[in-house]
């Protein structure tokens, strides 16, 4: 994996839903264009360093591969990293970041002919758009149907980019907005009021049902969202492989029944051998950090897979592990950012 | 030597190992017409298609996609699958009820430990996979579960198959039929292709289109043809229009493909109409036609109807009349362009089996006679390789 950090200037910033969001398009350094490219749905892993402290982010790339570079930020209260990007960071300012990567993504087919159903709620829109953009463009035969969650009108990201979207690609995408709190007098009236729960989604699959018959179903949203999602569409008989999700912000699916004890660490990190002293309640990588290794991470909610490495003995709990799959969980595959300890000697090797 | 009819020998259109050839090299390896989508219209609901030497069956979930599965239960082999259950959730055979979620998978072994002590390793046993998809309102099915797209296949003609939706037309029931025509199923196809035919064997039955204005051509091994009304029919075409409009004016004329293998398609300004085409020995050929009409009311129909007597009251009759006429029954008598089809197409499939029979030189406007020989040569040449 290349863990390499690159300054990436601000090109150019714009405010979204009236300053609660935030678009950054980035500058990429002459001569690694080739390396900043991605795939609809990508990441890019970003550090940040405000106030003499050093921070690490994942956010969503939001334009289609081709498209200048760009992220999506939403404020969150209180947020270290959100609010400075809304409120500090000037174009011209650099920031750094690694490749973009990430395997929640659509990689468009020429000859590909599917049906692509996109659930989406608040900023998870952000992968959910490069992906839609992709597929209008690069998929020329597949159709994008997009049922998008919000609080209220005012709240929906990329709003007028997505009806333009919809007007200019009548027969190939549908626009569906879902409101929890829609206000009266702001809007004409959402496709319908509510959340994107189980009978929205069937709803929506009974009005425009697949045509295309390989069908994708992408979902990005709050965790409670996803799953609820999910269950939905398996309540509905679709095949798990046909369904695709990442969870964002801090809502995903925590599992912290297990508070992990203290532990001794033998970790192999770039084909070198250390031993760590793991405290109880503390995760793997807290533990390799404060010891003064340098491991490979970002997102630090389980969500990005930059911090992936290979359990070779002991057990550890995962308090979320979006980004690995249930064959790599199988094989080993864990999550330094949420794994804490179960068993008081552990062995991990890192790619 | 080998008699030749063209591109072909005569025995392509004769033999039984010919008629094998194609069943496995074309029919079975290629996208097949399994029917309109409206066919399985709702979750639970299915069909089973002969796909060349397959036989394949359709199911629709209640995610409301469609699964294609090999009609073949894995335990011995029984053509039996069904959909069954009040969620419609299971595919079993009735044989010995082993029974199979929508993804194909053996859920279900009835008696498994008395029957089979040791057990039966179920995920060894699913239901083979084939390929399904929708266009053009059409349901296709093809034995590959990894076979290229509708999109590789259809692509590239797609453009020339005229302005109509089918989704959005509705089957006119009464004209759903099928036959048998005792001919090749070449010989059925090169009919169909045949421009230089339209103004003789159907002189008095097709002139309402100008068969010398028609463009016709390929793409792929697929054949698209389109002719615009004649100038006494496209006087007053809105009128003279037997039905509803089916495509939004200013398109008008008749869009008649021949996609390989054998899926016709003849759609004008008010019709849109079916020709499936499947041999089922070297001389015997069954045809399918199916007809979608303007999503109308009857008004709407009797509107039209009452427009365009005028013009259909005078139009057509037969080819031969009175004396030149056998006797009553004389196809050439008919008076309907089908049955001088199919009469054409017997006698020229009685005269391959003759020692004395030889072609003579194809017409210009039978070069699609002869581009389709081609194109079937070319296709089992390319299966055959890629078998090798």
């Amino acid at each position: 994996m290349n863990t390499e950090f690159h300054n990436l200037t601000v090109a150019e910033r714009r405010e979204e839903i009236g300053g609660d969001a935030t678009s950054l398009t980035f500058a990429i350094p002459a001569g690694l264009e080739t390396h900043f490219q991605w795939q609809a749905g990508q990441h890019l892993p970003l550090r940040f360093v405000v106030d003499g402290q050093e921070h690490r982010r994942c956010y969503t790339i939001s334009n289609p591969p081709g498209a200048p570079l760009r992220i999506t930020v939403k404020r969150v209260t209180g947020g270290v990293i959100s609010n400075y990007v809304a409120d500090r960071l000037a174009v011209g300012d650099t920031i750094e970041a690694q490749l973009p990567l990430g395997r929640f993504a659509l990689k468009p087919g020429n000859m590909k002919r599917r049906t692509h159903y996109f659930f989406g709620a608040g900023s998870g829109i952000t992968p959910l758009f490069s992906m839609i953009n992709a597929v209008l463009l690069s998929e020329p035969h597949s159709v994008a149907h997009l049922i998008y969650g919000n609080k209220n009108a005012k709240s929906i990201i990329f709003r007028e980019e997505l009806g333009a979207l919809s007007a200019a690609h009548p027969g190939r995408f549908t626009l569906r907005h879902v409101l929890s709190s829609p206000s009266v007098w702001t809007w004409s009236s959402p496709w319908r009021n509510g959340r994107v729960d189980a009978e929205t989604i069937a709803a929506a699959i009974t009005e425009t049902p697949p045509v295309a018959q390989d069908v994708q179903y992408w979902i990005c949203g709050p965790g409670e969202m996803n799953k609820s999602t999910r269950s939905a569409l398996l309540g509905l008989d679709v095949p798990d492989n046909r369904i695709h999700l990442e969870s964002f912000g801090g809502a995903a699916t925590i599992d912290t029944s297990v508070e992990g004890i203290a532990a001794t660490a033998f970790i192999t990190l770039n084909g070198a051998a250390h031993t760590v002293s793991v405290a109880s309640g503390q995760t793997i990588l807290e533990a390799m950090l404060a010891a003064g290794l340098m491991p490979n991470f970002s997102c630090q909610s389980g969500v990005c897979g930059s911090c992936k490495a290979n359990l070779k003995k002991g057990r550890v709990h995962m308090r979320a592990q979006m980004a690995l799959d249930d064959q790599e969980v199988a094989a080993g595959g864990i999550l330094t950012c949420q794994s804490v300890a179960e068993t008081d000697t552990i062995a991990i090797e890192l790619p | 030597m080998t008699r030749m009819y063209h591109n072909l020998p005569v025995e392509a259109y004769t033999s039984q190992g010919w008629f094998d050839r194609e069943q496995r090299l074309i029919f079975s390896q290629t996208w097949r017409f399994a029917g309109l989508a409206e066919d399985v219209p709702e979750p639970g609901h299915y069909v089973s298609v002969q796909a060349g030497l397959n036989n394949i069956f359709i199911v629709m979930g209640r995610d409301h996609r469609l699964r294609a599965f090999h009609n073949i239960c894995r335990h011995r082999g029984t053509q039996l699958i069904r959909a069954v259950g009040k969620t419609q959730k299971a595919l079993t055979c009735p044989y010995h009820d082993w029974t199979y979620d929508l993804e194909g998978n053996l859920i279900s072994v009835p008696d498994e430990s008395t029957e089979y002590p040791n057990g039966v390793d179920k995920k060894c046993f699913g239901l083979k996979p084939a390929s399904v998809d929708v266009w053009r309102g059409m349901l296709f099915v093809h034995p590959d579960p990894d076979a290229p797209s509708l999109a590789a296949w259809f692509g590239d003609v797609d453009p020339h198959l005229g302005p109509h939706k089918a989704e959005e037309l509705v089957e006119y029931p009464e004209a759903r039929n099928a036959y048998e025509i005792k001919a090749n199923w070449k010989i059925v196809v090169e009919n169909y292709i045949d421009v230089y035919h339209l103004s003789h064997l159907h002189s008095k039955t097709l002139y309402m289109y100008d068969h010398g204005k028609a463009e016709y051509g390929w793409k792929g091994p697929h054949y698209h043809f389109w002719e615009p009304p004649s100038a006494e029919y496209s006087e007053n075409l809105e009128k003279n229009l037997p039905t509803p409009r089916v495509i939004p004016e200013p398109h008008v004329g008749a869009w008649v493909p021949m996609l390989f293998p054998g899926i016709g398609i003849g759609a004008g300004e008010d019709s849109w109409n079916l020709f499936i085409i499947t041999p089922l020995a070297p001389d015997l050929t069954r045809i399918e036609n199916r007809t979608k009409l303007a999503n109308a009311s009857q008004w709407e129909f009797q509107k039209q109807e009452w427009s365009s007597w005028g013009f259909w009251k005078g139009f057509g009759g037969a080819k031969y009349e009175g004396k030149d006429a056998m006797n009553e029954n004389d196809p050439m008598a008919s008076g309907d362009f089908t049955t001088e089809d199919i009469y054409a197409c017997e006698q020229q499939q009685k005269s391959l089996t003759s020692p004395y029979f030889e072609v003579g030189p194809p017409a210009n406007g039978e070069s699609p006679v002869t581009r389709h020989q081609q194109a079937v040569l070319d296709f089992m040449t390319a299966q055959e390789t890629a078998e090798n």
